[in-house]
């Protein structure tokens, strides 16, 4: 009789000697062994456990199992891999592992000098990133002691508000998505595109702008963009409302999202979390109108709050701030007053030793930039403090006694972007 | 500005602060020992002229020679930001209690500053590191953690101490060394 094929391999450590001396080659684990290594698929570290915590994580309990979602998952919005405990189809706990994407921009920013940290925040929020520069030139401008001329600023916030308005419609369409509808991002990626295509009129890119300057903007408003713009304002109003019908109306997308995930006020606050996450849960904490910044005194909007805290709250706040941003744009373009763009700043700036905190509202929350600076052409230390990190901090709180299959809900209504969580 | 604030602060941290209150623009900043974090962050919190409420942001800094660790708060019943600056920590053994008593979400951006600057945050219950891989061994943001290349050179007069200081050997010792010449013909 011919030995078997295959008999020859070496067995796994994992599988046990059978009783008759050859292991079973049909184990499809024989070969994943040999081929890339099991413990490539093994959740649990091969290392002890450094904290109280990661020790307690990574022991199972009877009846429970981990799973990894992640780091290539389509539904985690970038680079993520959250290891989940399960229990049969329940979650047990999660531990969130970072930095698939770190890049270490506050080390770069700290080398650079102030003009080249605008396009090195660039890619942290990649969605929204006028917010980032924002912040940053905030806190150069308290530094510098720069005033802002006031067309500056008016323009600052009406490419702000625009660029708000294409994130939130993202957010709507991935959100949906990741519940298995097609149909929203497929609405959104059309209104965000008229939004981008329009910036890349006023700035010369589409997303990653580089426009924020120190002491005011690259760039006056021209004619393509308000033409575009206004073309745009005609229908804005009406298009928000049917992608939202798109959702609101919905009965699969309210009950899968509705009780799921609460985020009550008092562990919000405690968390630390800003915006529409916030509001959701019932706290009017809005740095535009908490501390304002920017003209955003002058203009006339509401900060919307709803009490529930669940992932339809939090999406219905995202609808409700793209009509008070529409507002906005609407003041904006009435009032825009004449003048310079720029202040007058030497080519190289060198600020005196001092520290200065600069914080503007974001999409998701808010956008702070805390700098030193040591007297010398560049900042000393430039620290970048960002929203969604504070969001995903939620997870492991949020996702326990949920069934998997919420942790898309869940993760995608907290509206995470990897690139500004991982630096 | 906020004048009444600065008052506010002296009357119920007196004991705490190291050195006199300073306020530019908006922003309030106050000095004090890595020690007494806990009593005053309780403090900020609590008062009910105070009420500090929201943990704006918890950033580690390494001024060459000493470490900080620095907290923005807001609070509802202020137009400032307040700024505490935990001063003085060393840079061989930097340890400062941990703030996660009071504002959960503190566990991960200590996470962070431990992981960019080895700051220990006492009694944070799950001090890993959060972006670098676990069997790294270095500080990133530390001052002394130069960047490989000069890639990032300012084009400013001058080149900063951080570049200076991982320029080739031989550049150091001979200052013409990396100059261009004309070939000689």
């Amino acid at each position: 009789m011919p030995p078997r094929r295959g008999a020859d391999r070496p067995t796994s450590t994992r599988e046990k000697p059978q009783a008759g001396g050859q292991p079973s080659t049909d184990d499809p684990r024989i070969i994943l062994d040999r081929q890339i290594g099991a413990d490539l698929f093994e959740p649990i570290p091969p290392y002890p456990p450094r904290t109280e915590r990661e020790g307690e994580f990574y022991t199972l309990a009877d009846g429970e199992m981990f799973l990894n979602v992640g780091p290539h998952h389509p539904a985690t919005h970038g680079v993520l891999r959250l290891v989940v405990k399960l229990s049969g189809e329940q979650i047990v706990d999660v531990d969130p592992v970072l930095g698939y994407l770190h890049r270490g921009v506050e080390k770069i920013c700290e080398n650079s000098d102030y003009y080249h940290v605008i396009d090195q925040v660039d890619p942290l929020e990649y969605i929204s990133s006028l917010f980032q520069e924002w912040a940053a030139v905030l806190s150069f401008e308290k530094l510098m002691d720069v005033t802002v001329p006031r067309r500056a600023e008016y323009i600052r916030v009406l490419s702000g508000e625009l660029l708000r308005i294409a994130s939130h419609t993202l957010y709507m369409g991935f959100l949906a998505l990741d519940l298995g509808g097609l149909t929203p991002i497929l609405y959104g990626f059309i209104e965000r595109d008229e939004i981008v295509e329009m910036l890349a009129a006023l700035t010369g890119a589409r997303m990653l702008f580089n426009y924020f300057r120190i002491g005011g903007v690259n760039g006056d408003l021209n004619h393509e963009f308000m033409s575009r713009l206004g073309d745009w304002m005609s229908r804005a109003a009406r298009q928000t409302e049917a992608s939202a019908g798109l959702l609101n109306e919905n009965e699969i997308f309210v009950r899968r999202t509705r009780g799921v995930g609460i985020l009550d006020r008092a562990t919000a606050l405690r968390f630390g979390v800003t915006g529409g996450n916030l509001r959701a849960a019932g706290v009017p904490f809005d740095v535009r109108r908490a501390h304002p910044y920017s003209v955003y005194p002058e203009l006339d909007f509401n900060v919307p709050t709803r009490t529930e805290g669940d992932s339809l709250a939090r999406y219905l706040i995202r609808v409700d701030e793209v009509r008070e941003s529409i507002k906005i744009i609407d003041q904006c373009l009435h009032n825009m007053p004449d003048g310079p763009v720029m202040a007058r700043l030497p080519r190289l700036l060198r600020p005196h030793p001092g520290r200065a905190w600069g914080a503007c509202e974001g999409p998701r929350g808010m956008m702070g930039v805390y700098s030193i600076s040591d007297g010398s052409d560049g900042p000393f230390r430039f620290r970048i403090h960002d929203p969604s990190f504070i969001n995903m901090e939620t997870v492991p709180t949020l996702l326990p006694g949920n069934l998997l299959a919420d942790t898309m809900a869940i993760v995608a209504s907290l509206d995470p972007v990897m690139g500004g969580i991982d630096k | 500005m906020d004048r009444t604030l600065e008052t506010r602060l002296e009357a119920r941290l007196a004991d705490h602060l190291r050195g006199p209150v300073y306020q530019r623009h908006d922003e309030t900043e106050i000095r004090i020992e890595a020690g007494s974090v806990p009593e005053v962050l309780r403090i900020l919190h609590d008062a009910v002229d105070l009420r500090f409420e929201i943990l704006a942001d918890l950033a580690g800094v390494d001024t060459g020679e000493v470490m900080q660790v620095v907290y923005h708060l807001w609070s509802p019943l202020t137009s400032d930001w307040l700024r505490i600056i935990a001063d003085g920590l060393s840079r061989d053994d930097p340890r400062v209690p941990s703030a996660t008593f009071l504002w959960i979400g503190a566990e991960w951006l200590e996470r962070e500053a431990y992981d960019m600057f080895g700051i220990v945050f006492e009694g944070n219950r799950d001090l890993r590191r959060i972006f670098m891989p676990p069997d790294y061994t270095s500080f990133p943001l530390r001052k002394d953690f130069l960047l490989p290349d000069d890639a990032a050179r300012s084009p400013g007069a001058g080149v900063r101490h951080v570049e200076r200081a991982c320029a080739p050997a031989a550049l150091a010792d001979d200052p013409t060394a990396g100059v261009r010449r004309a070939p000689a013909s």
